[in-house]
């Protein structure tokens, strides 16, 4: 598809859903070596929740629809991460306020304010092994793309690719923020979870973008 | 540990239930107790938020009421309520005219308060925030951003509870709540400690002789632990430290706040206003509103805040507005 319209947001929140309720298990073992585990429940939750509420929701305009999808996900998941994810879909709803759809522009602009909302919220800085360290190279690619003039499958395509390859790179970081900055050393090696939850919504949008 | 519980678990909710049962001027929204609101909203009117711990009555939720406040999330004992609460009251109490949250300088309130703020804006409602930080003791002058909230805010309730009642709109009692919050300060003593409930022991440990001044109201640390001294004594170095940071002028007038943590007499509170009085006068600024009680606790802890608005002419107009609410009362003139 060549954008994506307020009719087509909730296919790509069932799809969201899809993907949190099938990678359940790969989170919460992953979350579980340096967290809480509960991140895999969170994430499974919050999606599940917002394509409930993006499916009751009639006539909105697409950002209007983000918005309630981060809205959903903040009620129904009130953990750092679930917070962080519902920070990030009412900020890049709120950018795209006033458009009809979302182009690869839209989508550089919904990412952007995703990325510094989260930043905001999270008082995290890049390097910290956090999900901003994914957010930011999505972010970027996107508006690359933007100026580019890339058509929207392939700039998610290309987004997809840098959020993979700056996840990988999570692996060399220490963490400093939440219950894994306790184990600092030993969290190196491993790929931070809220970074994977990033690079997750990323590549099912695009999956969902280039399927269409 | 002395204490009328059933469970230490249910400690909030069973109070919260008592309070329902008494006053059915409040009752709750989202089918949760916890998000305490006005049972009878006023089209058009600001609403006003608050939100914080319990283990403060009459502070958050007894300033819901006529002339005050319009809504509270209610947290666990000095815990901090969740965004989503903080959200479904802010939905309960705006009334169209838009709401204003008025809460304590502390980190997990911010955090949520905020977060609720944003989730009300997707659904078109404009908040605004005033953060109480009117504790002189918790940080110098120049860091005032750091300073805690405590039994002061209960300036910015009234001020802000007044202006929205007389009608005026978001921007308007915002800009009088935050004028109240700069023109506040306070300084407090603390003499014994207090006992969280679910943990059953003190909080900390002060000496039988010993007071602690500048404790904040989860017994955060002061500036200067030493013996007991008499009460002018000890008026007399929290009053220092307020006139040092306010210039009441001559002439000057003030609204004056004697607050007891809790397990201090109301006898004692009326020596230590006493002194605060003898002060005043002797600086020539006239008291025009005192209120002596308990306004702002931490549960049984022994000890006394004193708080002073510095008063304007609109200042003084929301002070002496009338109010009433399950937990206050003030006739007005």
């Amino acid at each position: 598809m060549q954008a994506v319209n307020a009719s087509d947001v909730v296919g790509l929140f069932a799809a969201l859903e899809h993907t949190f309720a099938t990678q359940r298990e790969f989170l919460i073992a992953l979350d579980g070596k340096v967290g809480d585990s509960d991140l895999g429940i969170t994430m499974s939750k919050s999606f599940a929740a917002a394509h409930a509420t993006v499916a009751a929701e009639t006539a909105l305009p697409v950002g209007k629809l983000l918005g309630k999808a981060g809205l959903a996900i903040a009620k129904a998941a009130p953990s750092t991460m679930g917070t962080l994810t519902a920070t990030g879909f009412m900020r890049g709803g709120k950018a795209l306020e006033a458009a009809a759809a979302i182009g690869t522009a839209e989508m550089a602009a919904f990412w952007r304010a995703y990325r510094d909302g989260v930043q905001e919220r999270g008082k995290a800085k890049l390097g910290d092994k956090t999900v901003l360290d994914v957010l930011d190279p999505i972010a970027v690619s996107l508006e690359g793309s933007a100026a580019a003039g890339e058509p929207l499958g392939a700039a998610l395509a290309k987004a997809t690719k840098a959020a993979e390859a700056a996840l990988e790179a999570t692996k060399l970081l220490v963490a400093q923020h939440g219950k894994a900055a306790a184990f600092q050393e030993k969290s190196r090696g491993l790929q931070d979870a809220g970074a994977t939850v990033a690079c997750f919504i990323i590549t099912t949008m695009s999956t969902f973008v280039n399927a269409a | 540990m002395k204490k009328f519980l059933n469970d230490p678990k249910d400690f909030v909710d069973e109070m919260l239930e008592g309070i329902y049962a008494a006053h059915p001027a409040v009752t709750y929204t989202n089918d949760d107790k916890r998000c305490y609101v006005t049972a009878h909203p006023k089209k058009g009117k600001v609403g006003i938020a608050t939100g914080g711990g319990s283990g403060h009555l009459p502070l958050f939720l007894g300033y819901v009421g006529d002339g005050m406040l319009d809504g509270c999330a209610v947290g666990g004992v000095f815990q901090s309520p969740s965004s989503d609460q903080m959200y479904e009251v802010t939905k309960y109490i705006d009334q169209g005219a838009g709401v204003l949250y008025i809460y304590g300088n502390y980190t997990g309130d911010i955090i949520n308060f905020d977060m609720a703020a944003e989730m009300a804006d997707v659904d078109g409602i404009r908040v605004r925030s005033v953060v109480g930080n009117d504790d002189a003791a918790s940080s110098i002058v120049g860091e005032e951003h750091k300073r805690r909230g405590v039994a002061g805010i209960f300036f910015v309730y009234k001020a802000a509870g007044a202006a929205a009642a007389e009608g005026l709109d978001l921007d308007e009692v915002t800009r009088l709540a935050d004028k109240a919050r700069l023109n506040t300060r306070t300084l407090g003593v603390a003499l014994t400690s207090c006992v969280v409930p679910e943990v059953g022991h003190a909080t900390f440990s002060l000496g039988d002789d010993d007071m602690e001044i500048g404790m904040g109201i989860h017994g955060e640390p002061g500036i200067s632990r030493r013996k007991l001294e008499p009460a002018d004594a000890v008026v007399d170095e929290m009053m220092e430290r307020i006139f040092k940071e306010q210039d009441y002028g001559t002439a000057g007038e003030v609204a004056v706040l004697v607050n007891g943590l809790g397990g201090t007499p109301r006898e004692e509170l009326y020596i230590l206003f006493r002194r605060v009085s003898q002060l005043f006068a002797a600086r020539n600024v006239k008291v025009k509103h005192v209120w002596i009680g308990e306004f702002a606790t931490a549960m049984e802890m022994a000890g006394a805040s004193i708080s002073v608005l510095k008063l304007d002419a609109e200042l003084d107009r929301l002070m002496a507005a009338p109010a009433h609410t399950p937990f206050f009362t003030h006739v007005g003139r």
